[in-house]
């Protein structure tokens, strides 16, 4: 698969952001940096969150620590929300009159 | 379009200092911001009006013109021309100009867009509080519905987003919730930025004949008592066409059975189905004869 690339200090400079905020997220294990010739890059894939990242550090003030615990916990929530929803679908079944029964 | 009490969104009063406001929209944000919320249209909500609130709060001139409006905002115009008047008659200097804009802003769900009443009284302008600077485009969501049975096939469907057409196509198979990202199909990207993209979430209908569980469907089938005692036939519907089961003698109420690959369609593999699970229910007669009854009470005595 074709993965985009785009250049850290690029980016950096064109959104404003601090170099050394990408180096922390990357030492945190929430971005990953790619390294080629010399040059530092980022792949596009990863711009959602990492844009996630900078709205809780610079308009939030959340530390990275903090980051790293939100996206955890995000996780999980997506997780339960996934969950709910194949919940409430067996629900609905068993609403109607149906009885749940172990598959065989 | 009702005044809107900025101080009682962020919860201030007004003599709030700058600082105390940006403390309590800090407090707010980090509660309802959309990136803490996944999936929580009003907390979204929320944070539109938070952030609102403090686009208007916490610029010093636009408290101002808030604080000197308060609701008689309607009335800003003529006001601010009395004032300009006022002001010329004692010859001292310095007002503040209007900036009335259009009437076309409102809540609709973007990050950054404001409320008539805001537009109505500061013009129609996106906020500048964020110390950040995108660079990826925003990210947009659509939900998709879709009846059951269109769920079941493979076909097209357009998508008008942000007034521009996407064609895509829907396999069969598709998930209630079930979410599909489309990269670049979002909003335009930032100084030179890739664009953002567009996520569709399907919403299926209820079908009234079937329920489904991933890619098994469950259905209930009457069957007549007589039927359920001595067996018989009975010719039920599944997606794809009429089947005829056989019903064995003395068959229980809520029996099930299982039509192997007559569920759903498996999602991105290709004549692969799930199962049809049938309950019998059994119906007992109603509207029995006396010589009905005395045939019952026969076979009980036996």
């Amino acid at each position: 698969m074709e993965t985009d690339f785009i250049i850290i200090s690029e980016y950096c400079e064109k959104s404003h952001t601090d170099p050394v905020f990408l180096q922390s997220l990357e030492e945190s294990g929430l971005i990953e940096i790619h390294r080629i010739n010399g040059k530092q890059y980022l792949s596009a894939s990863q711009l959602g969150e990492l844009e996630k990242y900078s709205h809780l550090y610079y308009d939030l003030s959340i530390n990275i620590e903090g980051i790293d615990a939100i996206r955890h916990i995000l996780q999980r929530i997506e997780d339960l929300q996934h969950e709910l929803r194949q919940l409430k679908r067996r629900t609905l079944r068993f609403e109607t009159g149906e009885s749940f029964f172990t598959e065989d | 379009m009702a005044y809107i009490d900025y101080y009682g969104i962020l919860g201030v009063n007004k003599t709030a200092s700058q600082d105390d406001i940006k403390k309590a929209f800090k407090k707010l944000a980090r509660k309802y911001h959309p990136d803490l919320n996944p999936n929580d249209p009003s907390a979204k909500q929320k944070f539109q009006e938070i952030n609102e609130a403090n686009e208007v709060l916490g610029d010093p001139e636009k408290r101002k013109k808030y604080d000197a409006y308060g609701e008689n905002w309607k009335h800003a115009d003529e006001f601010e021309a009395q004032q300009r008047h006022q002001q010329q008659g004692r010859q001292s200097g310095g007002y503040w100009s209007s900036e009335n804009g259009g009437f076309s802003g409102h809540f609709s769900g973007n990050e950054g867009e404001f409320s008539d009443f805001f537009e109505s009284l500061f013009g129609s302008r996106r906020g500048n509080h964020r110390s950040t600077t995108g660079f990826k485009g925003q990210d947009y969501n659509a939900e998709l519905h879709l009846s059951f049975r269109s769920a079941a096939t493979t076909h097209k469907q357009v998508l008008e987003v942000n007034g521009k057409k996407i064609r895509i196509t829907v396999p069969a198979g598709v998930n209630d919730g079930q979410t599909i990202k489309l990269n670049g199909q979002g909003g335009p990207g930032i100084n030179g930025g890739p664009a953002g993209d567009l996520y569709i979430t399907f919403v299926i209908a209820d079908d009234p004949e079937y329920k489904r569980d991933g890619d098994n469907l469950y259905q209930t089938v009457p069957v007549d008592l007589y039927t359920a005692i001595l067996g018989g036939e009975k010719i039920i519907n599944t997606l794809n066409g009429k089947v005829k089961l056989k019903i064995n003698p003395e068959t229980q109420n809520g029996t099930k059975v299982r039509l192997k690959g007559k569920g759903f369609p498996v999602y991105k593999k290709e004549g692969q189905f799930g199962d049809l699970i049938i309950t019998y229910e059994i119906q007992i007669p109603m509207n029995l004869t006396e010589k009905q009854k005395d045939l019952f009470r026969e076979l009980q005595k036996s």
